[in-house]
């Protein structure tokens, strides 16, 4: 690592105040920023640690019926406390890496960082989540921009995703062996006015939504519905753990596992 | 008697309380210097720049050497001293090391050594069997050819042909412990080396030489390894020569240690193999005549290609009786990691040709895999000791004397029950159309003995105290696999006592000289009787020397259940010690072995390599998903022979892990180059070992109930190796689920990820 300072403010005002200072970076739960830092792949002047505000963690249901996640809240909590609620994002919580990263790790850190890989932005995409900062409110649909890209401004802290609940709902990881991280990860999320489809550790372009089964299962909800489509391999990733042809053929079995689990 | 016992590993408790003392865990000297490699980050070319005083101005950073900086021989290799330990201008793989800094911590001098600003002018690096065969780069002169009759009309004449290509994955170590060594220095430029090591007496060598001392300066010590998988016989060399010619040149103890991501980029790796083969059979799937052509991958340096290639070949009959083979075996340069030892030293790889050949004959033919293998087989040990039989030979000329398989075999598949299990497969199969279930089975007939012949030889030095307690020392070295309780059981045995008497000691080369690696799934065989030979020595004087006092004849004086009976007296073990102590008698002796009848023509491929065969054979049930390529191992059958087992429970072990470890290669490790030659799986998140959850569900492993023909220690067999092949069950019973979803064969490749069983789906549905 190279040097850097660290605070770890109290409340949201004073986090968003200290990342004010140059270079500044927010770091939650660390699971990939402080690997990153160790490989020197990163040089923030100064670390803002999330962990120590009250008002961005906790799980709980908000008037319209909404699930409410704070920003600074564990994969483990999530797991736990969304069971009863979200059964889908609970499992999905649950499944991320291993025990020491879900202790650690966060739902605004995933977000945030948006890897290709990662299990959250499936969820929030699927289900139309609304990602809230202590600036504004995004569309998930305009929140994730491409490869560990989002559209966050410098210095903006997510302190709450608002999940609306579906009927049904389920996630189906294909789990590179080694790492447990998505090779490709499908979210089906059924709601009264329609079902969505998101597709994680597959594309190029990071998380998507895969528009074809969608209005597919929105007018048959079931797994043969998606049985006559296919998911073109361009753009997908190829990488050392499978080919593009794999990764698209990975979308649709993930997708019509994703519909009878759900 | 302490040997047949199954006794548990001596360092049990040991390893599960944390106390056992590897290398890392010895407590530092004062004033100890740690070093880090600073390496290649290129496959190939010339260093045309190198700056290094950034490395030496980081923090705590003592000494940067390279290779000029060398005060004698600048080499760690075990075979044709192809393989600097610095380089000298030229890189060979990305990895290969450049230069070495010593400084005040492990860290510091991580750190340090990321700071070089190297240029280089980079060539275009060879790093595919394609690319090597093309440019010509063959190690050994060429490609080596092995025969037995006339393979060509064998081939015209045969009813029925097929030719076929099988590609396998080389195989990461990854033993829990990554290499280590720390050297003190002595007084007048003497040094103790504390080494991760299979083989103490090669680092003394290399030692030596780096040091421009003789071997008598020079005493390693290695009293276990966390693993060793064959990663440790000669790829310990570098880091113990870096911390001797450091610990000399500036008094200072020194350490090196690799980190895990260090460890697989340096290291070397299994060969992988690309083999072609041509073979003419009849109807009943028996081959008339084959022809194999193995490529192997040797990386930048020759280290032990040769006599791995040379095994493959050895192999490439596994359990079955060729009248006319053709092995040829090309040996090929690349710029990678040099491939070295691993647990069957290209056995496995030679044995997995020949499986495939049986697979696809029996696909070809509609048989059963099984039964065209038992057409195949050699003839049985009755009938051949009998001399009914005579032709019985391997493709090299050696007379199969001790073959068992077709009893093993008719064992294991009736007590798995195979004939109803794979009509039930058949039946589930039919009704299943995403889940198809497969069975596969896999026979092994494994040589035993090094194939360079004076390898096969030890040492044991063994002392009896005035107490009745027994120190034990020999050659062997210890990596988990339970060898020093094996040879402690044979030492309590020659003197009818409990093994809790026998002091096992590390391995050190001032205590018995000369060893050989641990290796060759040799250990018990050589250092057993090596152990074997000091103890009776020493018994011996002992039976002597009561006998004399006792006035009876010496044939009356027995050693057994802890007592020394001399005619109608009795004694302790611990009394009688002392009387012979009082008496003046030796209690202190050096025990040697070497394995007798071995003769072997490398040049021409003849004679008789090995000593005796091990056998096996293992029935593994998986299942597969169509939709994706996963995949699950429900159940395995295992009988495996180990002569009259000397350990059951460590035996047992040994071939559990081997089984694992196997079936590992073969599935999910994979290791990955890119176009550059750069290594992209050289960590866990990466690439895949098997974990305990991976084992089969249903495991029954049965050791088989006989003895060693030849006169080997308590009539046991050697262990370590032979059921590593046995993992490759797992792949054909893959294979077989993939045939079950169409009418070709599946061609399945090595190893046999989600992705891979996939395609070999589609293949079989066309």
């Amino acid at each position: 690592m190279y040097a850097f300072d660290i605070e770890r403010p109290t409340t949201i005002a004073d986090a968003v105040a200290a990342l004010g200072a140059e270079d500044a970076q927010a770091l939650g739960g660390g699971q990939t920023l402080i690997p990153t830092l160790k490989q020197r792949l990163a040089m923030p002047s100064k670390l803002v640690s999330l962990t120590a505000i009250p008002e961005l963690k906790g799980v709980c249901v908000a008037d319209d019926g909404a699930l409410c996640i704070g920003g600074g809240t564990t994969h483990a909590t999530v797991a736990a406390q969304a069971a009863a609620h979200y059964p889908a994002l609970a499992a999905l919580a649950g499944g991320i890496g291993d025990p020491a990263v879900r202790n650690r790790g966060t739902i605004g850190g995933s977000l945030a960082n948006n890897d290709p890989a990662a299990c959250y932005p499936a969820a929030a995409l699927a289900s139309g989540a609304t990602i809230v900062t202590n600036a504004r409110q995004m569309a998930a649909d305009d929140y994730f921009q491409g490869l560990f890209t989002t559209a966050l401004d410098e210095g903006e802290i997510i302190t709450e995703v608002r999940f609306p609940v579906p009927d049904r709902a389920a996630y189906m990881k294909f789990q590179q062996p080694a790492s447990r991280f998505a090779l490709t990860g499908v979210f089906v999320a059924k709601y009264a006015d329609g079902v969505r489809v998101a597709v994680t550790g597959a594309s190029e372009g990071g998380v998507f939504r895969w528009t074809e089964a969608e209005a597919a299962l929105s007018a048959d909800f079931s797994a043969d519905a998606v049985a006559g489509l296919s998911v073109s391999s361009n753009g997908m990733m190829g990488d050392v753990h499978g080919t593009p042809d794999y990764r698209a053929h990975l979308v649709k079995v993930m997708t019509k596992r994703a519909v009878a689990a759900a | 008697m302490s040997v047949t016992k199954p006794l548990p590993h001596d360092s049990g408790p040991l390893h599960v309380t944390g106390q056992a003392r590897y290398v890392d865990d010895i407590p530092t000297p004062a004033n100890c210097l740690h070093l880090a490699f600073g390496t290649s980050s290129i496959a190939r070319g010339t260093v045309t720049a190198m700056d290094l005083d950034p490395v030496r101005t980081a923090p705590g950073v003592v000494a940067v050497l390279t290779a000029d900086d060398l005060p004698f021989a600048n080499d760690v290799s075990p075979s044709i001293h192809d393989e600097p330990l610095l380089s000298v201008g030229t890189v060979h793989y990305v990895g290969q090391p450049i230069f070495v800094v010593a400084a005040t911590s492990h860290h510091a001098a991580r750190r340090a050594a990321a700071k070089a600003r190297i240029t280089y002018a980079e060539e275009a690096p060879i790093l595919t069997v394609d690319q090597a065969v093309a440019a010509g780069q063959y190690f050994d002169d060429g490609p080596r050819v092995w025969q037995k009759g006339d393979t060509d009309a064998a081939l015209a004449a045969a009813p029925h042909r097929l030719r076929g290509r099988l590609e396998m994955g080389g195989q990461e170590h990854f033993y829990l412990e990554s290499h280590a060594s720390m050297v003190a220095p002595q007084e007048g430029g003497d040094v103790v080396v504390y080494s991760s090591t299979q083989h103490p007496t090669e680092i003394q060598h290399k030692v030596a030489e780096a040091l421009g001392v003789p071997m008598n300066a020079v005493r390693v010590e290695a009293r276990r390894m966390g693993g060793g998988f064959g990663g440790k016989e000669s790829q310990g060399n570098a880091l113990a020569c870096a911390c001797a010619v450091i610990a000399v040149k500036t008094g200072r103890p020194v350490k090196m240690r690799y980190d895990r991501d260090d460890d697989m980029t340096i290291t070397g790796k299994r060969h992988d193999f690309r083999i072609d083969y041509d073979v003419g059979f009849d109807d009943t799937g028996r081959i008339k005549g084959i022809d194999f052509q193995q490529y192997t991958r040797g990386g930048w340096a020759l280290d032990l290609t040769i006599p791995v290639a040379d095994r493959a070949m050895l192999h490439a009959d596994n359990a079955y009786l060729l009248d006319h083979a053709r092995i040829t075996s090309h040996r090929l340069r690349t710029n990678t990691q040099s491939a070295t030892a691993y647990r069957g030293f290209g056995g496995p790889q030679g044995i997995f040709g020949i499986e495939r050949v049986m697979d696809h004959i029996a696909h070809t033919l509609g048989l059963d895999p099984i039964a065209v293998r038992q057409v195949n087989y050699y003839h049985n040990m009755g009938p051949v000791r009998a001399g009914k039989v005579s032709g019985n030979t391997t493709p090299y000329g050696m007379e199969v004397r001790d073959f068992i398989l077709d009893e093993m075999t008719e064992k294991l598949l009736a007590d798995a029950n195979y004939a109803d299990r794979k009509a039930a497969i058949a039946d589930w199969n039919a009704k299943n159309p995403i889940l198809k279930r497969g069975i596969g089975f896999s026979p092994v007939k494994f040589g035993i003995s090094f194939t360079l012949t004076h390898l096969n030889q030890a040492g044991a030095l063994v002392h009896v105290y005035q107490d009745g307690s027994i120190h034990l020392n020999h050659g062997g070295t210890e990596m988990g696999q339970g060898l020093f309780q094996k040879v402690a059981q044979v030492a309590a045995s020659r003197f009818g006592v409990d093994v809790s008497l026998v002091k096992i000691t590390a391995t050190d080369t001032g205590k018995v000289p000369n060893t050989s690696a641990t290796a060759a799934s040799s250990g018990s065989d050589l250092n057993g009787m090596a152990a074997k030979a000091a103890c009776d020595t020493i018994r011996d004087r002992m039976a002597n020397c009561l006998a004399e006092l006792h006035q009876c004849p010496v044939e009356r004086v027995r050693f057994e259940d802890g007592k020394v009976r001399v005619g109608d007296n009795e004694m302790t073990f611990e009394q009688a010690a002392a009387t012979c102590y009082q008496n003046r008698v030796s209690l202190s002796a050096t025990g040697f072995y070497k394995t007798p009848d071995l003769s072997w023509d490398r040049a021409k491929g003849q004679g008789r390599p090995f000593f005796y065969f091990s056998h096996g054979a293992a029935l593994t049930e998986v299942v597969i998903d169509t939709l994706t390529g996963e995949n699950r191992i429900l159940r395995t059958d295992i009988i495996h022979d180990v002569g009259r087992s000397l350990n059951p429970a460590l035996d047992k072990g040994q071939v559990e892990g081997a089984f694992v470890q196997g079936a590992g290669w073969l599935t999910t490790e994979e290791l990955v180059w890119d176009d550059k030659g750069r290594l992209r799986t050289h960590a866990p998140s990466t690439y895949k070992i098997p974990a305990c959850s991976d084992r089969p569900e249903v495991f029954n492993v049965e050791l088989w109930d006989g003895e060693n023909p030849e006169a080997t220690i308590y009539r046991s067999k050697a262990v370590g190796e032979p059921p590593f092949n046995l993992g490759m069950s797992a792949f054909f019973a893959l294979s077989d689920a993939a045939a079950a979803c169409g009418p070709n064969y599946p061609m399945l490749d090595a190893p046999a990820t989600a992705e891979r069983v996939l395609q070999a789906v589609k293949r079989a549905r066309g």
